[in-house]
C-alpha cells in the first residue's frame, strides 16, 4: 500500500427519479402473465401449445361462420360455443397455468419478486387475474370471430343489433366460465412445482368428476338429483348459471340462483386459498 | 434391476405419488353409488366403467406413471448417472417400461376388477382387469417414449389423450383403429365374453395394434436415448 491512496469519485448517484409502486409492479406481473399465456415475447417452443389451442377454437369459429353464410343457419349460439370447446380450453389451463406459477416455485424466483413494493396477495392476484383474461380471451376470440361473420352477412341494421345482443350474452357466459376455470387450475398448480404434475393434476380434477355427475344425472332422471349433479363437475356449473341467467342451457329446476350462489362461493373460496396459500409458500 | 429399483422408489417413494390413490377409490365409490340406486348395468358399464375407468383414469394413470419414470430424471438432469454406466440403452428402456407398465396396471386393473365385478360378476371383473393391463402396458410404451422425444411429454400426452381419443375418436371414425383406448374396449369384451356394450374395432386390429404401439414406442425411446443429448431446462 503506498501513503498516496485516495478515493476517486467514479460518479455513482442516488435514484432520484420517480419510484413506481406497489399498483405499477402489480399491473406490470398481470401484463407479463397475460403475454406468458399466449407465449409472446417467449421462445417458438413456449407458443406451440397455446396457439394449436387458439388454432382450433378459431377453425371451429370459421366453419360456424362458413355455415351461416352459406344456408343462413346458426349451427352454434353464442352461448353454446364455450360448452363447445371447454375440453379445448381445459388443455389450455393444463398448458398455461402450470406456466404462470409452477416456473416461479420451481426456478425459486419468488424472493425476487417479494422483494419489490408488491405483497404477495398482489403477486397471486396478479397471476390470476391473468389467467382469467386469458381464458376469456380464448372463448370470447371465437365469439367474436363468429359476430363479426355474422354482422357482415346480416340483413339490415336490426339483424346486426340482434347478434351484438347475442353476443353481449355469449360474453358473459365466457366469464363465467373463465372465472371458475381459472381459479381451479391456478390453485391447483401453485401447490406444484413441477409443471408437468401441475398439469396433470388440472387435468385429473376436471376430468375424473365429470363422468361422476354424469352417472349421477342419468340416475336423477328428471328429479332433483339430476337438478342439482351438475354443480359438482367444473365443465357444468358455468352451464347451470347459463341456465341461470338465460335460460338456454340444461334443466336445473328452481335450483338456478343455487349455481350463481355456488360459482360464488367456488371462485371466493379459490382465490382465498391461493391467497393463503402465498402467504405460507416457502422461498 | 438396480435401474428398476431406483425408478420403482423414485416414483412411489414421494408424497406427490399420493396423488394416484384416489382415482381408483373415486372409481368403485362411484359403482357402488350406482348400484344403490339399482343403475341398469348397461348403464354402468358405459358411464363407469368404460367413460370413467377406460377412458379417463387409465390414460391419465398411463400418462402420469410412463412420462414419470425417465421424464422427471430428465428434468432434474440425474439421468446423466444412468446414462454414464456402461448398461445398453435398450435396458434402460425396458426396466423403465416394465416398472412404469405395472405400476399402472396395478393402479388401473385391481380397482377396474373389483367395480367390474361388483357390477357384472367375476367374469367381467377378469374382462376389464385383462384389458387394462394390455391398455396400461401400450400407453406406458407410448408415454415413455414421449418422454424422450418432446421436453414436454405431459402436454402432449394430454393432447393426444383429450384431443384425439376424446374428441377424434368419437367423431372420425377412422382414427379408431390408433386409439388404445378403442383397443382397451374390445379386449374388455373380447375376455369377458359380455354382450352389454359396443366394440368398434376387431379382435385382430386391436391385438396387432396394441403390440405395434408397445413395440414402436420402446423401439423409438431407446433409439432416442441413444442419441440424447443432455441440455439444461429451456424455453
Amino acid at each position: 500500500m503506498s501513503d498516496q491512496s485516495v478515493i476517486h469519485d467514479i460518479g455513482y448517484q442516488r435514484y432520484t427519479g420517480t419510484r413506481l409502486g406497489r399498483g405499477y409492479a402489480a399491473r406490470s406481473l398481470f401484463e407479463h402473465g397475460l403475454r406468458v399465456a399466449f407465449g409472446l415475447g417467449r421462445s417458438a417452443k413456449a407458443k406451440i401449445f397455446p396457439w394449436i389451442v387458439i388454432g382450433m377454437v378459431s377453425a371451429l369459429a370459421v366453419v360456424v361462420v362458413a355455415i351461416k353464410s352459406q344456408t343462413g343457419e346458426m349451427v352454434l349460439t353464442y352461448q353454446q360455443l364455450p360448452s363447445t370447446i371447454s375440453v379445448v380450453a381445459m388443455v389450455f389451463l393444463a398448458v398455461v397455468a402450470p406456466e404462470l406459477v409452477s416456473r416461479d416455485l420451481r426456478n425459486q424466483t419468488l424472493p425476487l419478486y417479494f422483494s419489490r413494493p408488491i405483497r404477495r396477495s398482489d403477486y397471486a392476484l396478479a397471476k390470476l387475474a391473468a389467467l382469467v383474461v386469458a381464458v376469456w380471451l380464448l372463448l370470447a376470440g371465437p365469439q367474436t370471430l363468429i359476430f363479426l361473420g355474422s354482422a357482415f352477412t346480416a340483413a339490415d341494421a336490426s339483424g346486426v343489433a340482434a347478434e351484438a345482443r347475442g353476443l353481449l350474452g355469449g360474453w358473459v357466459v365466457s366469464a363465467v366460465y373463465a372465472l371458475i376455470f381459472s381459479s381451479l387450475a391456478v390453485l391447483i398448480a401453485s401447490i406444484a412445482s413441477r409443471r408437468a404434475f401441475a398439469a396433470g393434476a388440472i387435468v385429473v380434477v376436471f376430468m375424473v368428476t365429470s363422468p361422476v355427475v354424469g352417472l349421477l344425472m342419468a340416475l336423477g332422471g328428471d328429479g332433483p338429483m339430476a337438478q342439482i349433479a351438475p354443480m359438482f363437475s367444473p365443465f357444468l356449473l358455468p352451464e347451470g348459471v347459463r341456465q341461470w341467467l338465460y335460460g338456454t342451457s340444461l334443466e336445473v329446476g328452481p335450483y338456478g340462483p343455487v349455481y350463481g350462489l355456488v360459482t360464488l362461493l367456488l371462485v371466493a373460496g379459490c382465490t382465498s386459498l391461493l391467497v393463503l396459500r402465498y402467504r405460507k409458500v416457502s422461498l | 434391476m438396480t435401474i428398476a429399483w431406483i425408478t420403482a422408489r423414485g416414483l412411489l417413494g414421494r408424497r406427490r405419488s399420493w396423488l394416484l390413490l384416489p382415482m381408483p377409490l373415486i372409481l368403485i365409490g362411484v359403482t357402488a353409488v350406482g348400484l344403490a340406486f339399482d343403475a341398469p348395468a348397461a348403464d354402468l358399464i358405459d358411464g363407469v366403467l368404460l367413460g370413467l375407468g377406460v377412458a379417463v383414469i387409465l390414460p391419465l394413470v398411463s400418462l402420469i406413471v410412463g412420462t414419470g419414470v425417465l421424464g422427471s430424471e430428465i428434468d432434474d438432469g440425474t439421468v446423466v448417472h444412468i446414462l454414464t454406466k456402461p448398461i445398453p440403452r435398450s435396458r434402460i428402456i425396458l426396466s423403465k417400461l416394465v416398472v412404469a407398465a405395472t405400476v399402472s396396471a396395478v393402479t388401473v386393473a385391481v380397482p377396474m376388477f373389483v367395480a367390474a365385478a361388483m357390477v357384472g360378476g367375476v367374469k367381467l371383473g377378469l374382462g376389464f382387469a385383462a384389458a387394462c393391463v394390455a391398455g396400461a402396458i401400450a400407453y406406458s410404451a407410448l408415454f415413455l417414449a414421449l418422454s424422450v422425444v418432446t421436453r414436454r411429454p405431459v402436454l402432449v400426452g394430454l393432447l393426444y389423450v383429450v384431443i384425439w381419443e376424446g374428441l377424434l375418436s368419437n367423431l372420425v371414425t377412422g382414427t379408431r383403429t390408433v386409439s388404445v383406448q378403442h383397443f382397451v374396449i374390445k379386449f374388455a369384451a373380447e375376455v369377458s365374453g359380455s354382450s352389454l356394450f359396443a366394440t368398434t374395432v376387431s379382435t385382430a386390429v386391436a391385438a396387432v395394434m396394441t403390440v405395434v404401439f408397445t413395440v414402436v414406442g420402446t423401439w423409438l425411446a431407446t433409439q432416442r436415448l441413444r442419441s440424447f443429448s443432455v441440455a439444461g431446462e429451456t424455453s
